[in-house]
């Protein structure tokens, strides 16, 4: 067994057993759903039915329906597109990197993590839909065998990377994700009465029986998939900045998006985790498992990425003007004091300034301080797009093409429409599925958990 | 006989035999093995089961929901007989003849299966260079306009031809006085026509010129206005005329004016511009100065002075330099100079002649020999005409080519006079204002469906020939006017020939080979002899110049202006028009009030306006009439005037004038005004003009104005004005710095330096590598140089700034060959014009980046202040359309392939295959591409604009041009249209291209030539040749997508 110092703080406390771990994930599925659970996915559902609704009046009207207009091109669709596939960002990681660099504390949050990613990614696949003029035609994107003759992609087109980038990125991330979940599976099966339920887990747990041999290659596959996923993490949100950085508009033509938007996603994939499994925690009384310590660390990656972000912010500003480009230096000029100016300062402040203050201990070690703080990061990640997207295009080379965005509410609608899907999805997942890895976390109770750490000590 | 006959098979069938009979007995003459099928084993045990049954079920039930799913099919006719000139696919070419009172071209109309679907300039043939403007270019549409009358109407009711004969018969040859009220008609047979009434005609003319005609009259002895040739002045002055727009015979002057700006062959012409409102005219001026339109006579009278050598005062200083610089520059070119004023003052009128006069123009830069036949409107007999139908003293009036009710001056006066009149009868085909306040209605054909002759110049016949069968039920006018008057012979046609041909019989109809030509060529010389003007006479002006220097005007003074897309306001209802842009301010579908900024910052009001950053209406009010408007800041304008276009707020009375002339709001629903009726697109200016010696002043010297707190959305194509420094996209320069590198090779001279990049190597071998070691940014390269260069074809274009006065025909002529969609004021509103080509117009601003530097102001600020034009700016008319750049940033990000280049150098949309990502759009530098935000062809935003909903204006489309579906985007294509069937030409006539035979409309339909379509690789290309020259550049040459379109710097002689 693994031996930990005593000094570390404790990733479970509390005196608890390997029973109590199985009876605090799996009985909220077993009992009836809580009241503030069905109220909240009333709220969402009917937010998302909402954007559903905003969505078919898009599909059947037209993208004009959107504050789009011949100078930009894209606005809300590609920010929120971005802004979700980089929500997407952290569930992977946590699962993936964090694995392989063994770091147990990942165990209480993965699950929660990735769910979230998934999601994330559903809702980001939705925006490269909806956004085309015809996406009945969807299907030319894809590489297939056609009778139009040579048509073909263009495999130039970053656009087409991303294609595979994120349906790569969303399938490596599913089985991996369900892979995680199958013994879990397993033990709410074993102990559900009801027939229906139990025979549903039963098939989702893939006749899991809980021997060496399953357990053995449940690791394997859980490391090989770790090995996949960790540079998906790295690859897609370098090839979605490509859409960005490979074009010719002054303010998108760059080349240091790759790593600045990757470490833009994992500061507002944690942020999201935060936010989300702080709420969690209190509803499912998971105080146990998902404690200071856990939120602690998740802060010092938000100030580590949140500070390369910021340094990428001003190497932009710098190369802007050291570059000695006008159209370059205009655009950035024009991003913080030009119409747009606010969307640049709300980014800045919001992403910036904002993480900094969790050098400070008692801030970062703040269940309250550190929700208030992932809200503000996850505002200001999406600033950070709007404004690269749509600060850049209003005005680019030809003064005379200099234009305005201005939002419609199918633009708001469509974004908080995603927002309740998002939740809702998410609120099904913590009422049907195990919301901690718990046959995971019974593997640390003994090295890490409070009351065997005590003993230890002694 | 024929039921004798009987054919037979062979010899078994006549003869009858038994094997015959038996074998046809049987159906079939072999034996068939049923049963021994039958009798098989195996099929006793086979049987139909549930799972195979709902398997054929569910396959026939996919099988006949999938062909239900197919697209509609509609179904067209063929012709049974085909007629001999008509053959599907092929374009056949009408030489015809427009003139609508202001407007006269030689025009070819382009027909499809026998509609006319486009108007070009009959080049060969046409009078002067034989050009049009966006408003011949837009007429095809009001062909198509379902508002047109369909058969005549009495009261308001529908009636028959020959009741109106009848009515019209016994009221002309009644005792009362019959008047014929009309535009200037300039057609000899038509006059003729109208003779035969034995009524009074009168004529007046929307946009009167009759102070000039006067002033010719009095000074020269002949009474008409004068021939101008531009082409011959080296230098212009223009006091306040719109020459290039729409003052008198504008299509022949745009054309004729850029023959001299062109700098290589030495020289330029150079242009002088006094005016208060900025015109187009105005912003192609090489020095313009702003003044008040009280002040134009002074600056006439002072310009007088100045010839003579005397001082000028009594005008500000700044004008003073000005008049003594245009002064001196028209003495050393006298005979070859052009003063012409705007002004319909007779004293400012007959001053300027006496300055052409002692300039010694007249006979060389203008002539009365052959003056212009147009204009002959007599406001004063007008003035008459109302006063005697207000007392009674008309009984029959008929009026024909002119909308009085509408755009007279006192049209007030001249309703309640109609309505006095006994029998009053229209010839206009719409319901306008003049049709329903008149007994009866008597259409008149569209141009485009009628015979006519016009003569603008003496000596020159100019001949309308149908090229449509009448779409409604409405008669020549001349038929109705040689009915009414009982003719011996009431068929115009007839009649009209035998003004030619005095035995002509309809036998003879084709026979005739000179009227043959004639209509091929849409002209034939006249016969009437030159006027004999005294040019020598001696022009007293003092009384002149004691009446313009007497002229005081108030704190606001006011100009009405004639746009390049409105018209005299008949072309209100055209769509096409209404969404092309004014040429200066860029508004679409509009009218406004134009104020300096310095007025509108005074006065509180929003001098920016965008999307949701409306107009601030204001209400100008004159002798008790106001009207309210909304403001538009105009760089330019003189402060302490205002400027209102004239052709607006038709249909107040919910006249049915055809429903794009009505407002349409953010769903594309008609507004209505508080009466429910529908609300006019902006407010009639004409009641505001005002009058001297009896002639009608479009101006007014005193107005006030005031400020009503309510707002106006304006839809405007371009919301920033200047270029922001950036000089890679405007090159310009003045002329005596062109002259002075004007031998230099491309990319050296100062005015066009090509862009160079600093490199790592020693370019210029001094030994060392330091920041002198450059190269051209060609040497700079991602990609392979496309394979077109130098092989097969290289479409390509040039664009002479120079020369290009922004008056978009282009863009008309763009919009109606390439099916552009009409997207409404809304979608203007929000930046979603579909134009394939537009132009862009930039102010020269005051600040820079340098000067900023200088005067130690921040970058920010610097950049800032650059927003804001002068406060009379020069000003930049730049073309904007796909550049087909060989290294195209769209071509490589689309992910399906939906845009590609062509071996033949042009880049292409395969709208198929096209998603509507719209990354190509936004990868485009030029923001050149167009996206479709909706279906504009079915969707009900759009039912009031745009074309493609009525099935009757359909017809316009041109078939050669896929409409593009919602979700696609498009762009300038090069009129790939154009180039196939060229191509197609030359390989049927066994030939290669000639340089030229292909234009693209833009480039067909420039009246100045600015624009060149060709072929690069044509080494004697005119565009190769244009491309080669040292004013050549690219726009954004540093980002290296090398276009194939050339811009020419912009050479100013100033």
């Amino acid at each position: 067994m693994q031996r930990e110092s005593a000094i570390r703080e404790p990733l479970i406390l509390g005196h608890k057993t390997y029973k109590d771990i199985t009876d605090d994930v799996v009985g909220p599925i077993m009992g009836p759903a809580p009241l503030g659970w069905k109220i909240m996915i009333t709220i969402s559902s009917i937010i998302a039915i909402y954007g559903i609704v905003s969505i078919l009046y898009l599909l059947g009207t037209g993208v004009g329906v959107w504050g789009l207009n011949k100078t930009v091109g894209w606005a809300w669709d590609i920010t929120n597109f971005v802004w979700w596939v980089g929500i997407g960002h952290a569930g992977t990681l946590i699962s993936a990197v964090l694995l392989l660099f063994r770091q147990k504390w990942r165990m209480a949050i993965n699950r929660s993590a990735e769910a979230m990613t998934i999601f994330a990614v559903i809702m980001a696949a939705v925006f490269p839909g909806i956004h085309m003029g015809r996406i009945w035609l969807a299907y030319y994107v894809f590489p297939l065998p056609n009778q139009f003759g040579s048509l073909w992609v263009n495999f130039n087109s970053p656009l087409l990377w991303d294609v595979f980038a994120i349906s790569t990125y969303f399938s490596v991330s599913l089985v991996f994700w369900y892979v995680g979940l199958i013994p879990d599976f397993a033990t709410i099966r074993d102990r559900m009465v009801k027939p229906l339920p139990k025979k549903i887990y039963g098939i989702l747990s893939f006749g899991w029986s809980g021997r060496a041999k399953h357990w053995n290659r449940f690791e394997e596959l859980s490391l090989v998939l770790a090995g996949i996923a960790t540079p998906l993490v790295f690859s897609v949100h370098s090839i979605v900045s490509m859409d960005f950085a490979t074009s010719v508009i002054p303010g998108w033509h760059t080349t240091i998006f790759p790593p600045y938007f990757v470490s833009g996603a994992v500061f507002s994939g944690f942020a999201m985790v935060q936010t989300l499994l702080l709420v969690m925690r209190k509803a499912y009384k998971l105080e146990s498992y998902i404690h200071i310590k856990h939120v602690e660390y998740m802060n010092i990656v938000i100030i580590v990425t949140g500070s390369i972000v910021g340094v990428a912010y001003l190497t932009e500003l710098f190369i802007s003007w050291y570059s000695g480009v006008e159209y370059e230096s205009y655009a950035f000029i024009n991003r913080f004091s030009g119409p747009y100016s606010i969307a640049y300062w709300t980014m800045m402040t919001c992403n910036v300034i904002s993480p900094q203050l969790f050098w400070i201990k008692k801030i970062r070690r703040s269940f309250i301080a550190t929700f208030i703080l992932s809200i503000v990061v996850n505002i200001g990640m999406w600033f950070e797009r709007y404004v690269i997207i749509v600060t850049s295009l209003h005005r680019d080379y030809l003064p005379s093409s200099w234009g305005e965005f201005i939002p419609t509410a199918t633009d708001v609608g469509i974004f908080l429409g995603t927002l309740g899907i998002f939740l809702t999805l998410f609120l099904a997942f913590t009422r049907f599925f195990p919301v901690l890895a718990l046959n995971e976390l019974k593997t640390i109770l003994k090295s890490s958990g409070e009351s065997y750490r005590n003993k230890q000590v002694k | 006989m024929a039921n004798n006959k009987k054919y037979w098979s062979g010899l078994d069938e006549l003869d009858g035999t038994e094997a015959f009979k038996e074998i046809q007995a049987k159906e079939f003459q072999e034996q068939i093995p049923v049963d021994q099928f039958l009798a098989d084993e195996r099929h006793s045990s086979t049987t139909t089961g549930r799972r195979d049954f709902l398997k054929f079920m569910g396959f026939s039930l996919t099988a006949a929901t999938l062909a239900a799913c197919e697209t509609p099919v509609i179904k067209s006719i063929p012709y049974t007989n085909k007629p001999a000139e008509i053959t599907p696919g092929v374009a056949n070419y009408y030489a015809s003849t427009y003139y609508d009172g202001m407007d006269y071209s030689n025009v070819l109309v382009k027909t499809r299966e026998g509609r006319p679907i486009f108007i070009k300039g009959n080049t060969s043939k046409g009078i002067g260079a034989g050009k049009v403007n966006s408003r011949v270019i837009g007429s095809v549409m009001s062909l198509y306009d379902k508002a047109r009358l369909d058969g005549p109407t009495q009261n308001g009711i529908s009636t028959t031809w020959d009741d109106i004969d009848n009515a019209m018969t016994a009221a002309v040859s009644g005792t009362g006085r019959t008047v014929v009220l009309s535009n200037t008609i300039v057609s000899p047979s038509t006059l003729k026509a109208i003779e035969t009434l034995g009524a009074e005609h009168v004529q007046y003319d929307a946009i009167s010129y009759s102070a000039l005609r006067v002033a010719q009259a009095n000074a020269f002895g002949v009474n008409a206005v004068p021939s101008y040739h531009f082409s011959k002045a080296e230098v212009i002055v223009s006091i306040a005329a719109d020459f290039l727009n729409s003052w008198l015979s504008s299509t022949l002057y745009a054309p004729d004016y850029a023959v001299l700006r062109g700098p290589e062959r030495g020289k330029q012409s150079k242009h002088f511009q006094f005016e208060s409102a900025m015109t187009m005219t105005g912003t192609n001026a090489d020095i313009r100065t702003m003044i008040k339109p009280s002040e134009e006579g002074k600056v006439a009278a002072g310009l007088l002075a100045a010839l003579k050598g005397a001082t000028v005062s009594n005008l500000d200083a700044g004008v003073i330099k000005s008049i003594n610089a245009a002064a001196k520059s028209l003495n050393s070119s006298k005979g070859k100079s052009l003063v012409v004023a705007g002004s319909n003052d007779l004293a400012t009128q007959t001053i300027v002649a006496a300055i052409n006069q002692q300039l010694g123009n007249y006979g060389s830069t203008l002539d009365l020999e052959r003056p212009s036949m147009a204009y002959r409107g007599d406001d004063a007999s007008v003035s008459n005409l109302v006063k005697d139908m207000n007392s009674g003293k008309i009984s029959t009036l008929i009026t024909y080519g002119c909308n009085p009710s509408y755009d007279l001056p006192n049209a007030d006066a001249f309703n309640t006079g109609l309505a006095k009149v006994k029998t009053s009868v229209c010839m206009n085909g719409v319901a306008d204002e003049t049709a329903i306040r008149s007994t009866f209605v008597a259409p008149d054909h569209h141009y485009l469906e009628s015979w006519n002759d016009l003569s603008l110049s003496s000596g020159r016949i100019d001949l309308v020939q149908p090229t449509i069968e009448p779409i409604f039920n409405t008669r020549a006018a001349q038929e109705s006017f040689l009915n009414w008057s009982s003719s011996e012979n009431s068929d115009w046609y007839t009649f009209l020939r035998r003004q030619y041909n005095a035995s002509y019989t309809s036998d003879a109809m084709y026979s005739d080979s000179d009227w043959n030509s004639a209509i091929h060529d849409g002209t034939m010389t006249g016969n009437d002899l030159p006027e004999s003007p005294e040019y020598t006479a001696a022009i007293n002006t003092s009384q002149a110049e004691r009446k313009v220097a007497s002229v005081k005007g108030g704190s606001f003074e006011l100009v009405t202006y004639v746009k390049a897309t409105a018209g005299s306001g008949n072309h209100a209802a055209n769509p096409i028009l209404q969404e092309t842009p004014d040429p200066v301010t860029k508004v679409t579908w509009d009218n406004y009030v134009t104020m300096s900024k310095s007025d509108m910052d005074s006065m509180g009001l929003n001098t920016y306006i965008a999307q949701e950053d409306l107009g601030s209406v204001v209400k100008v009010t004159v002798n008790g009439k106001s009207v309210e408007l909304p403001a538009f800041m105009q760089p330019g304008q003189k402060p302490g005037t205002i400027g209102i276009a004239l052709g607006y707020g038709r249909g107040s009375n919910g006249e049915n004038i055809g429903q794009a002339a009505f407002q349409t709001g953010e769903k594309g629903e008609h507004l209505t005004q508080a009466s429910g009726l529908p609300m006019p697109i902006g407010a009639n200016a004409y009641p505001l003009t005002s009058t001297s010696e009896g002639h009608t002043i479009y101006a007014n010297y005193d107005v006030s104005i005031e400020t009503t707190g309510a707002e106006y959305p304006l839809a405007c194509t371009q919301i920033h004005n200047t270029y922001m420094g950036r000089e890679s996209v405007v090159k310009e320069t003045s002329f005596d710095s062109y002259l002075a590198e004007a031998g230099k090779e491309k990319g050296e001279a100062s005015w066009n330096k090509a862009h160079r990049l600093n490199v790592h190597e020693d370019t210029n071998h001094d030994g060392v590598i330091d920041a002198r070691d450059k190269k051209t940014t060609s040497a700079f390269d991602l990609w392979h140089s496309h394979p077109v260069e130098e092989v097969g074809h290289r479409w390509g274009m040039t664009i002479d700034l120079t020369t290009c006065t922004g008056c978009s025909a282009c863009v008309t002529a763009c919009n109606i060959e390439n099916n552009v969609s009409v997207v409404g004021k809304d979608e203007v509103l929000r930046h979603r014009d579909m134009h394939w080509i537009r132009i862009d117009r930039y102010y020269a601003s005051d600040f820079s980046l340098e000067k900023g530097e200088e005067e130690g102001v921040g970058v920010i600020d610097s950049y800032g202040r650059m927003e804001d034009p002068s406060e009379n700016p020069q000003t930049v008319h730049m073309p904007m359309m796909c550049q087909h750049c060989n290294h195209a940033p769209c071509e490589t990000v689309c992910p399906v392939a939906a845009t590609t280049h062509s071996n033949e150098g042009l880049n292409q949309m395969t709208y198929n295959r096209c998603i509507g990502t719209r990354y190509c759009a936004n990868n485009c530098p030029y923001k050149v591409r167009r996206f479709n935000w909706f279906n504009y062809k079915g969707y009900k935003k759009f039912e009031h604009v745009n074309p493609a909903h009525d099935s009757l204006a359909r017809l316009i489309l041109n078939p050669d041009v896929t409409v593009r579906a919602r979700g696609v985007m498009e762009k300038c294509s090069m009129c790939v249209q154009r180039i196939q069937s060229g191509k197609l030409d030359a390989k049927k006539s066994g030939t290669p291209i000639l340089d030229g035979q292909i234009k693209t409309a833009c480039a067909e339909s420039c009246p100045s030539n600015a624009i060149n379509f060709g072929d690069l690789n044509d080494n004697g290309s005119e565009v190769r040749t244009i491309s080669e020259n040292n004013r050549a550049y690219h726009a954004l040459e540093e980002i290296g997508v090398k276009p194939n379109v050339y811009y020419m710097t912009k050479v100013r002689n100033s």
